[in-house]
This record gives C-alpha cells, structure tokens and sequence, in this order.
C-alpha cells in the first residue's frame, strides 16, 4: 500500500513534468480505444435489432392459393408435431394484404387497388430457441415442401446465420485491428515512460544502492504508464459521449427509422469498463516495457570472465 | 565484519582490477582503503556494494556470502549498509529532508518516527535549518554532510565511503572525516576509499595500501 502510494504519487509528478510527451501518449491510447469504442458502440446499438430478427419467425411456409382446409389442418398437424417447433401462427392472405397495407403504406398504390390480393397464405413458425440443429430443420423443411398444399418454404435461418458469420468475422477483424493499434499505443507508452526512466536514471540507481525494492524503483513507471492509459480512456469515452449525442440529436431519428430500432444507446456499463481497463492494462505494459531492460530487474550482475 | 579471501575481479582484456586480495576487517573497525588511481579500492567498494560479483574468490559481510545473495537479499543487506560516495548522489528533485527521509520511507518507518529521526541526524551533521533546500542550493561540504546523514539514518553496522572528500578543501575534509569518527566510536564499522594521504595521516587510523589490485602494505 506505501509502495502503491508512492508509486502513483511519482507518477503523476512525473506525468506533470513531462505533459508534453504524456499527452501525445494519452492522445495516442484515447484514438486507439476511440476506433475500439466505436465499433463497440455500434454494436451495442445492433444488438437489439440482430435479436429481434432472430425472436422473428425463421421459417415461412407459403402456401397455394387453392390450399384446401384439409390441407392447411395437415400442414399445421406436421408443425404441433415437431420437436423443433415452439410457435405458428397461420396468416391468411387477407391478413397478409392488411399487414403489408399497414406496414407499408406508401406502397398501396403499387397493389393495385381493386385487382386480386397478391399475396400468399402462409405459417410463421418460430423455432425453439437454442436449435442449432440445421439437418433436422431442412428434413422439416423438406417434408413440409413435399405436402400438398404448400407452394415455397423460407427458412430466415440461413441468412441469419450467414448475417452472424459476417458479423463475427467483422468482429474478429475489428478486434485484430484494435490489438495492432493498441500494441503501438502500449509502444508509445513504453517510449514516454522510457524517456521519463532515462531522465530519473540517476535517481533509480541511487535508490538502487539504498536497497529500495522493485516496488519503488519500477513501481513508478508502471503506474506512470497505468495513469496514462486510464486518462486515454477516459478522454476516449468523453470524445465517445460528445460524438454520440451529437450523432443521436442529429441523425437519432433517420438511423432508427431506417433500421426499426428503438432509442439509441451509449455503451453499456461493461463496454465503458472494457475500454478503462484496456487502456490501464496497454499503459501498464508500456510501462513494463519501459523498465524491461533496466539491469537492476535482474537479481545478480554479470559476472566477468578472466580472458588472461 | 567483512572477510575477503583470495578475491580477483577480472574484466575483459584480462584487466586485473584486483587480484588475489584477502583481507579482514573487524567490527568496528575504521580502514582507510589508499592507494592511486586504479588500484582497486573503488572495485572492492563496488564489489562490497555487489554492484558487480567477482570473478574469484569469496566476500562474506557479517556472515552473509555477499555474491550469493538473491534479489530481496541483496536489497536487504544494503538498507544494511550505509553509502557515502564522491558526488554525494543525492537526488536533486528531492529535499534535504526528503533525500535523508527517503531510505526510512522504503523501510517503511511510521511517518512521525521518520520525521524525528530524519531531524534528529540532520542536526547531528549541523544541517537541520537547510532541511527544505534542494541539494543543487547547497555547498560541496553540506551535500556531503547530508549524504552521510542518509548513509547514518538507519544505524547500520558497516559505513563504505568511496572518495568523501574528494571534492572537499582539507578544512571541509576533516569536518566529514571527524563524522565518519563520531559515528565509528558508537560501534559502527567504516571503511573509507581515499587516496589523500595527508587526510589518512591526520586521522591516524588502519589503512590498507592497494596497488595493481594486491595489497602492498597495512598499517
């Protein structure tokens, strides 16, 4: 806790000595978990939709205008029947017509008014959730297409998954690209660190000779770059919120009309902590990377070796 | 206190800055270390200091192989020492106060105790109204006396001193030899590396002469 004490307290001198080094290294750390934060904020504003295209129905069974009711009572005996299913709802083609006339209500005048209703009969099933069991959702599939009645089925699963994929591999690419920015952050933290090392190299081998451990010789300078790393953030996170809530007073409406969202979201509590204790843990191992090479972190000098 | 048995320090080119050197020093013990320049007696300070291991030979200080010890041992046993160097070494960012406060600090000493003890030394060297300048404010003379404030505060058993006065007038050297006196007739073992003749004459103490890294003559 003294070690602690006097380490942070060091720090923060030194940062105060050298603003002008520390603020290029903030600056750096706050750009980095910017681009981070950023995408993390996107996120945290698709998720909703992703999960409300999921809880949708994810198999469409479209059915032929000249289904007969023992046909429709068949193909709905086929679906109770499923393990996979957990809902239907059966929408006739009246129902249909009205749900697209209110949906959509721009587009009336492309139905034609008085001509005949375009649109098929159809089940809207939901999936049990957590079936990940794409071969017996085709079989289903297969069996329901080969009943009579039944003109087309649309399995939105498909997609949906193609949709995560994309977005996983998105995600994973975004996060590569955050490691390799935050490594050059943690780099540039290292080499502002290392100058504040450098200047105080007197100092440390003074304290060195006194017998101070480790804790008050590198204790500093990890701190330093903690600081550092904590400050980046936090100036991330305030670039972040102003951005947002211009974004949102701006282009709040347009975004969530577009795309059916509710209201739009800052980062949830844990994004904005992942993005503090990133940046501490880059500053941190810019700091250790700072000392890595000082001579005194090792227990024992070399011994020389007699060449005579 | 400290016995050297047959101890050489070889660095590259087959340099020998000490060689074959055994030497015992008893407790309580004041000892000039003398001799020209590159005789040895700061290698055998530094190693003393395990700055640097030798490349043979042994160095035990109060029981303890000084190149055996590990890291937290190592630390340990120079909180136990007490160091006074040429150019003072004091840290120029922190008060005399600080400077002298800061190796209790580390040890952990309760503040108010660090505090009493830090005045009560910094008088003893005739300092304690210069305790809130910065060592770059004070004279050659003062910083010295401050670092042996540092080197006294945690009463240790053995003081090294690498060229006190080097920098010092003789009137000055005297005052901080007169120091190092005060503090060896309490008990504690010094032994100081000079090459002041004059200094060592006046003092009329044990000294060792080195030469080429051997020991050519104890008086």
């Amino acid at each position: 806790m003294r070690a602690l004490k006097y380490a942070l307290g060091e720090a923060l001198i030194s940062l105060w000595r050298s603003r002008s080094s520390g603020i290029f290294s903030i600056a750096t750390i706050a750009a980095t978990l910017l681009i981070f934060g950023g995408f993390l904020l996107i996120a945290s504003n698709l998720e909703p939709l992703v999960e409300s295209w999921s809880a949708a129905a994810e198999l469409s069974v479209y059915l032929t205008d000249e289904v007969s009711d023992g046909e429709r009572t068949e193909i709905e005996a086929l679906l109770v029947a499923s393990d996979l299913v957990d809902a239907r709802e059966y929408v006739s083609r009246a129902e249909a017509l009205a749900r697209f006339s209110r949906e959509f209500s721009d587009l009336n005048a492309a139905l034609g008014g008085d001509e005949e209703n375009p649109f098929p009969a159809s089940f809207e099933v939901r999936l049990r959730a957590g079936v990940d069991e794409t071969a017996a959702v085709d079989a289903l599939a297969d069996r329901l297409r080969q009943t009579a009645g039944v003109d087309d089925i649309r399995y939105d699963r498909v997609w949906l998954e193609r949709l995560s994929a994309a977005a996983t591999l998105l995600r994973a690419v975004i996060i590569g690209f955050a490691a390799v920015l935050l490594a050059g952050a943690a780099l540039t933290v290292s080499n502002v660190v290392r100058l504040a090392f450098y200047a105080r190299r007197d100092e440390i081998e003074i304290m060195r000779l006194v017998g101070a451990p480790a804790a008050y010789l590198h204790g500093p300078f990890l701190a330093e770059g903690v600081v550092q790393g904590g400050l980046g953030a936090g100036l991330a996170l305030g670039i972040l919120w102003i951005a947002f809530a211009f974004a949102r007073d701006r282009y709040g409406d347009l975004v969530t009309g577009v795309l059916g969202l509710g209201e739009l979201v800052f980062l949830p509590g844990r994004y904005a902590w992942l993005i503090v204790g990133g940046g501490m843990v880059v500053g941190c191992l810019g700091g250790l990377i700072a000392t890595w090479r000082d001579p005194g972190r090792g227990a024992r000098p070399r011994r020389t070796t007699s060449e005579a | 206190m400290i016995e050297i048995t047959h101890l050489s320090k070889v660095y590259s080119r087959g340099l020998y800055a000490l060689r074959d050197l055994s030497l015992a020093v008893e407790t309580g013990e004041f000892v000039f270390l003398t001799g020209v320049s590159g005789a040895g007696k700061s290698t055998l300070l530094r190693l003393l200091l395990r700055e640097e291991l030798p490349t043979t030979g042994e160095l035990v200080v109060n029981g303890q192989d000084v190149t055996r010890l590990r890291r937290g041992a190592l630390q340990t046993y120079r909180r136990s020492l007490g160091v006074v160097f040429q150019d003072f070494k004091l840290i120029p960012r922190k008060t005399v106060f600080e400077n002298v406060a800061f190796v209790q600090h580390v040890l952990g000493v309760p503040l108010g105790q660090r505090q009493r003890r830090t005045f009560q030394v910094l008088k003893w060297v005739g300092l304690q109204h210069r305790m809130n300048a910065y060592p770059q404010e004070l004279s050659g003379g003062e910083q010295q006396r401050i670092a042996i404030a540092r080197a006294v505060i945690n009463e240790p058993t053995l003081i090294l001193a690498d060229e006190p006065t080097g920098n010092l007038d003789p009137d000055l050297s005297l005052e901080i030899m007169n120091l190092f006196r005060e503090v060896n007739s309490k008990g504690t073992t010094v032994l100081i590396a000079t090459h002041d003749r004059e200094l060592i004459r006046r003092v009329d103490r044990r000294s060792v002469i080195l030469e080429s890294g051997r020991i050519v003559e104890a008086a």
